[in-house]
């Protein structure tokens, strides 16, 4: 009997136990199956949400930052919060925001709005004064409180080093992109661009969040040490010497790695509102990629070049130089009007004679002479990694703007224009063996993690490697036969120097200012730097060989320093042991 | 035969007898259905805030009156190290280096006061290198294969796991 009322007690658990798990599934379903629910699930299910990737940093080839990301603060206003708008301008003009834009901005929105952007890109320090304002009236019980401001951080470009590169880096703009230079070029590997998307609520669906990749860390082969150096005597350069402008680039003739690279303005990156000021009208933003100029007697090394190699000349070979020759109609004379007797082809450029280089030129003719310029690249852009290259212009027999005394001109370097780093790329090869080299600002770019590093790329051989050597071998002699302010004690180094007329737009050339370029490379036997000098209407002097071989000599001084190269003799002892 | 009927006899004899197995039945039923449930659920619940864990790192955009009680998200970590990156990059700049080194006494070196000693083994530091140390394992998945795997790819991996990783203390 006993067991039998077990029984039932048993029954009446599981029978209370099973109505209780019947119930808890009702209401599941209930609960699941109503209508408000369901509507805050749909409601919830995806939402839109902001991405703001970060974006590339540049560095310099020895890892020096050169533009990374700060944080700034876009400031909204939630209007549904019924907030005191005198009292939030207060607060705003006491944190130094400028109150016109904010303003402006209250009166684009519409009516209707329910949160407003107050200000974008506002300053961390300007944020945390506002923050804290807002923290001190947090539960004012007049009302009048900063609760309805909201605070969204984002990343701006911010270069440490200011205006250092600026012509090589570019500058990004509010908008995210890149403008000039190096921000310009590899924008599309640098940006990480924001993009607003609908993802899923659901944290169970979090694995399809997209990838949002940032942007790739890049390094240039920029060296900041150099491109201080450089800049620092540029400007000193252009108070001593009053020039208009001036361009100093600094390559490595093996790699073609652009070591430094400076034009004058420059401007404070951090500011780049102010560039129609600095760089007016059509004031290029880089001129050594930017601004081709009729070069002058820098050019003449290519001329003598083409000559050698292709055996119109020896280094022995003697000219009677009268002072003047007559190509195409046309009277050509030295630099200084005057005869200069017998010279080899050594003299010609030790002395820079005009009339010898067209006399060489014509012994060429067109086709083998401008086969030389075009292989040596001019007339066409070296397609450097800088956004805004221009290609310089080189007129051709059969051109409508070609004429029989160009072939004598042309070989001086007149007539025919190019930038700095056109005459750069050129005389890598007269550097390099007879090899041309891509001139390049990438060094590596970061990808995943892994740094890829760009290769060198030889993009053409004008002359043979015995040809380069003549001619280095010419210039360097030439430099010491005319004792040039470009020597420097210890080392030899190849050069040329370049006093260019200025082509007026009316036609003629300007009987008052010229162009002073200088072009080096050494050390001869072992190049590891090519320097190329532009002073644009110095006024202290009209000789390149008084104006710009100097800075030059100060280029190379202080590449000496900062890239540890010892003097010949001692380099040579090295070397033999 | 005899057994047979004897069973028969008294089951017939104490119906509880059934009464209770349909009862011990069903209760184990529940047991296992709810061992099942509970699994189950802990298994959501911890993907559930792993996922909002997850989604709180991801979170891109924090509109906050006080950031500074936010948890760290990625991008807020992203925000800090770019922040510290920039004040080392002003601190070394080359305006800074300079003011320091002339406030301390030292001057640009010209090629007169360079002295080259031949130092034998010395090898000329390398170029930069910015890749990421063991880049290589970067790609490892960023949620556990225990929130992804089935269950019978989660008791085989346990059974193939738990062997190997004993023998240390």
């Amino acid at each position: 009997m006993k067991r039998v009322s077990n029984g039932w007690r048993f029954l009446t658990i599981a029978a209370v136990m099973a109505l209780m798990g019947i119930a808890i599934l009702v209401q599941i379903f209930r609960v699941q199956g109503s209508p408000e629910v369901a509507g805050v699930i749909d409601q919830g299910n995806m939402v839109w949400k902001d991405f703001y990737p970060p974006r590339g940093e540049i560095y310099d080839r020895n890892g020096n930052l050169l533009a990374g990301n700060k944080t700034v603060y876009e400031i909204d206003l939630d209007l549904t919060a019924n907030p005191d708008l005198p009292t939030v301008k207060l607060a705003l003009q006491m944190s130094g925001i400028d109150l016109n834009e904010v303003n402006y901005r209250i009166s684009q929105e519409p009516a209707t709005a329910k949160f407003i952007t107050l200000a974008d890109f506002v300053p961390a320090d300007k944020t945390d004064i506002l923050i804290n304002l807002q923290k001190k009236a947090h539960g004012d019980p007049s009302g009048k409180n900063l609760d309805a401001i909201y605070f969204k951080a984002h990343f701006a470009r911010s270069y440490p080093e200011n205006d250092l590169a600026s012509n090589v880096l570019g500058f990004v703009a509010q908008d995210n992109h890149g403008y000039m230079g190096v921000e310009e070029k590899y924008d599309n590997i640098l940006a990480g661009i924001p993009v607003r998307l609908l993802v899923p609520a659901d944290p169970r669906r979090v694995t399809e969040y997209p990838n949002i990749p940032p942007g790739q860390t890049i390094i240039l082969t920029i060296d900041r040490e150099i491109q201080a150096s450089i800049e620092q005597i540029l400007d000193q350069a252009l108070t001593s010497t009053g020039a208009a402008s001036g361009t100093i680039v600094v390559m490595d003739p093996l790699t073609g790695d652009v070591l430094a690279m400076s034009s004058t303005p420059r401007m404070n990156l951090n500011d780049y509102q102010s560039i129609s000021t600095i760089f007016p009208g059509e004031t290029p933003f880089n001129r050594a990629i930017s601004q081709a100029y009729e070069p002058g007697s820098v050019l003449k090394i290519l001329t003598m070049s083409g000559a050698l190699d292709s055996n119109t000349v020896q280094p022995d070979t003697v000219f009677f130089d009268p002072g003047y020759i007559v190509v195409g109609g046309n009277r050509i004379e030295d630099w200084n009007g005057l005869p200069w007797g017998y010279q080899d082809m050594t003299g010609c450029l030790a002395n820079s004679l005009n009339v010898c280089l067209a006399h060489v030129s014509t012994l060429m003719g067109n086709d083998l002479f401008y086969s030389y310029m075009q292989r040596f690249g001019l007339g066409h852009a070296t397609g450097i990694d800088l956004a805004q290259e221009t290609s310089g212009h080189l007129k051709l027999p059969g051109d409508s703007d070609w004429y029989p005394v160009d072939l004598g001109t042309n070989a001086f370097g007149q007539g025919v224009s190019a930038t700095p780093i056109q005459m750069v790329m050129a005389a890598s090869a007269l550097a390099n063996d007879g090899k041309m080299v891509y001139p390049h600002v990438l060094y590596a770019q970061i990808q995943d993690g892994k740094q890829i590093d760009t290769k060198t790329q030889v993009v053409g051989t004008p002359i043979s490697a015995s040809t380069a050597h003549t001619i280095t071998n010419m210039l360097a002699n030439a430099l010491e036969t005319e004792s040039s302010g470009a020597l420097i004690p210890g080392y030899r180094i190849a050069g040329k120097t370049g006093t260019a007329q200025i082509p007026l737009p009316t036609g003629g050339y300007d009987a008052v200012n010229i162009n002073a370029s200088f072009i080096g490379w050494g050390p001869v036997d072992d190049p590891r730097f090519i320097v190329y000098v532009w002073l644009e209407k110095p006024q202290s002097n009209k000789a390149a060989s008084v104006v710009a071989a100097p800075i030059f000599k100060q280029v190379v001084e202080k590449l000496i320093v900062l890239m540890n190269i010892p003097p010949d003799a001692i380099r040579l002892q090295m070397a033999g042991r | 035969m005899n057994n047979v009927t004897q069973i028969v006899q008294k089951v017939h004899q104490a119906p509880w007898r059934v009464q209770r197995q349909w009862v011990v039945l069903f209760l184990l039923g529940l047991v296992i259905i709810a061992m099942v449930a509970g699994v189950y659920l802990n298994i959501t619940v911890r993907a559930t805030l792993a996922g909002r864990e997850v989604q709180m790192l991801l979170n891109p955009s924090l509109i906050n009156p006080y950031p500074d009680s936010q948890p760290n998200s990625i991008a807020t970590n992203q925000r800090i190290n770019s922040e510290l990156e920039m004040q080392l990059a002003d601190l070394t700049s080359v305006e800074s280096m300079r003011k320091r080194a002339e406030a301390m006494g030292y001057q640009d070196a010209s090629p007169d006061d360079m002295i080259f000693v031949a130092v034998p083994g010395y090898v000329e530091p390398s170029s930069v290198d910015l890749s990421n140390p063991g880049s290589s394992h970067t790609a490892a998945p960023i949620i556990l294969p225990e929130y992804t795997e089935s269950w019978f790819d989660y008791f085989l991996n346990q059974q193939t796991a738990s062997p190997s990783s004993g023998g240390q203390p």
